[in-house]
């Protein structure tokens, strides 16, 4: 055993090898800097809500439409007269919110679930098998569209859900709440799968030895053994959110009242042939980073918390 | 002597599933009929091979396993509150890797014990109980702060019988706990358990595949063959006159060097 300092637990270990990953310290870096971005178009949308003013980006000036770069407007500026960058930009506040939004959903669905189907087996697992199977058999896209449609019209019918819609956009928690209910799929499987393989682990066995509970052995002892598959699954989900909001936006099922990148982009196509191409690029580009430095840092997350990628890299090495 | 455990004709079968409803098809009988009984201070052997169903006997003991059949008596009554049975007997594993939980802390893993069974009333009584527990079985109490991967094979089964002693048992089965260990180890893991079980005044069922072993620390053997015990005797008629063909086979099979 090691005399040392106490610094080797999963987390330094797993930061020492990101470090050495240049790869993902620049997708690290490029993370943090969407974040700023996010965090200053929060602080707009909210700044503008709280004095009651409509926030610039959404204010139309049809004097100077659709025109291409300049010094004043970096992305030009759309139908309406505003300029693209600051659609852009809050784009990815939409990004972020959908992405944190739905894993809010997502992320105790799935652990919960697999949580108990993987500990108690039998029968609830088989009925938690049962009914992630017939989510996943219907084709993903309609079912989010067919919930997204119903939850969007109760939300602005009923009195009881207007309140929600002066905070959130009912067209972006139409989305979350589709994507939450039939996203969670994935993280359950993995969930139920490394719950599986803990309950025979004599750590669990000597916990039951000592009278410890069910619940407790599923959330204070295994649960932290799973924890970084949560994590893992969330960074790669994140991007997998972004881009089928884009896709509903663009079906018309998205957001509706805020630039989304996937509203931006559906709007610019129609002047694609006349050749304004900034009034999408922006977004597309910001999308695709997004997405690309989430993917890379994902994965290498992945290669670093997970022991048993790690091993297998530690025996070729 | 009294008997502190009473064995009366224990069965655990597990079922073998198969078909769209899981229904029973045949059953595995890995406990098969056991009756035995473990005076107050004794260490009874339970020898036998791999899948014979020693871990399933001792894990049924324990009420880990549900039994199929039979009867289990503690104390000379069956185990009506499990809460409290668990704080009188308790289980050394065989795994000294997989036994302890690998995002617990030392300490943690130990205090949980104490915890469970409101033993400590302040935090500051069960720091000071689970570094004596540490130093009782061979530790350093500044070790609590550590995490088990730091630790060796031999010390980490060190720490399983600390948390195994936190509650203060009567009664352990130790599965095979030096079967994974160093050749080295094993040695000053048996002599610690003996001189625990002076100290607490212990009594143990040890499982082991080792004969050498359980010959050294036991008072009674039981030998085990497909689910039922097919020889009882005291260590050394065991070994000076085994009855059981079972028996003779597996004195002949421990090796031995030629000399």
């Amino acid at each position: 055993m090691s005399d040392g300092p106490n610094n080797t637990g999963l987390w330094q270990i797993a930061w020492r090898q990101l470090r050495h990953n240049r790869f993902a310290m620049v997708c690290l870096a490029i993370l943090g800097l969407y974040t700023a971005v996010w965090i200053y178009a929060e602080a707009t949308f909210w700044g503008a809500r709280i004095r009651g003013v409509t926030p610039a980006y959404k204010v139309s000036n049809y004097d100077i439409r659709n025109q291409p770069p300049s010094a004043a407007h970096p992305l030009g500026t759309n139908f309406a007269g505003r300029d693209n960058l600051s659609q852009m930009i809050q784009g990815t506040r939409i990004a972020f919110e959908i992405g944190l939004l739905t894993s809010v959903i997502v992320i105790p669905i799935g652990f919960a679930l697999g949580a108990v189907a993987g500990y108690f087996g039998r029968k609830i697992d088989t009925a938690v098998v049962y009914l992630y199977s017939v989510i996943d058999s219907v084709p993903g896209i309609l079912l989010i569209m067919a919930i997204a449609y119903v939850v969007r019209s109760v939300v602005e019918r009923s009195e009881a859900f207007q309140a929600i819609t002066r905070y959130v956009d009912s067209g972006l928690l139409a989305v979350c709440v589709g994507m939450g209910f039939t996203g969670w799929v994935g993280l359950c499987r993995l969930i139920r799968a490394e719950y599986f393989k803990h309950r025979e682990r004599q750590y669990v066995l000597a916990a039951r030895a000592l009278g410890v509970s069910d619940g407790a052995i599923m959330f204070r002892h295994i649960a932290p053994n799973v924890l970084h598959l949560i994590i893992i699954n969330f960074s790669l989900r994140f991007p997998g959110l972004v881009l089928t909001e884009a896709v509903l936006s663009y079906l018309g099922v998205g957001v509706r009242d805020e630039p989304s990148w996937g509203a931006i982009i559906n709007d610019a196509k129609q002047r694609l042939w006349l050749g304004n191409w900034w009034e999408l690029a922006g977004a597309t580009a910001a999308m695709f980073f997004l997405v690309l430095a989430l993917n890379i840092f994902g994965d290498a997350l992945r290669d670093a918390l997970d022991p048993k990628l790690r091993t297998a890299e530690a025996k070729t090495a | 002597m009294s008997a502190l455990l009473e064995v009366k004709n224990l069965q655990t079968h597990f079922p073998i599933r198969a078909g769209v409803l899981q229904r029973p098809v045949a059953w595995v009988k890995a406990v098969d009929g056991v009756t035995f009984s473990i005076n107050e201070g004794e260490t009874v052997g339970l020898v036998g091979e791999s899948g014979c169903g020693k871990t399933t006997l001792g894990r049924t003991i324990l009420q880990l396993i549900e039994p199929t059949a039979g009867e289990i008596l503690f104390n000379g009554a069956p185990v009506t509150d499990l809460r409290e049975f668990r704080r009188q007997a308790q289980m050394i594993f065989q795994d000294p890797y997989g036994s302890l939980n690998p995002r617990m802390t030392v300490g943690n893993i130990i205090g949980e014990a104490l915890r469970i069974h409101k033993l400590c009333a302040t935090r500051q009584a069960e720091r000071e109980r689970v570094a004596h527990l540490l130093e009782s079985v061979g530790l350093n109490p500044d070790h609590a702060r550590r995490y088990p991967h730091e630790f060796s094979g031999g010390q980490r089964q060190r720490i399983g019988i600390a948390r195994a002693l936190a509650v203060e048992p009567k009664f352990i089965v130790c599965d095979e706990p030096v079967s994974a260990l160093d050749v080295s180890v094993q040695a000053q893991i048996i002599n610690l358990l003996q001189d625990l079980q002076e100290k607490f005044k212990l009594t143990y069922l040890f499982i082991a595949h080792d004969l050498a072993v359980v010959e050294h620390i036991s008072d009674r053997v039981l030998v085990m063959y497909y689910g039922k015990v097919v020889e009882e005797a005291t260590a050394e008629e065991i070994y000076s006159r085994p009855q059981h063909e079972y028996t003779k086979k597996l004195l002949a099979a421990v090796p031995s060097l030629p000399i």
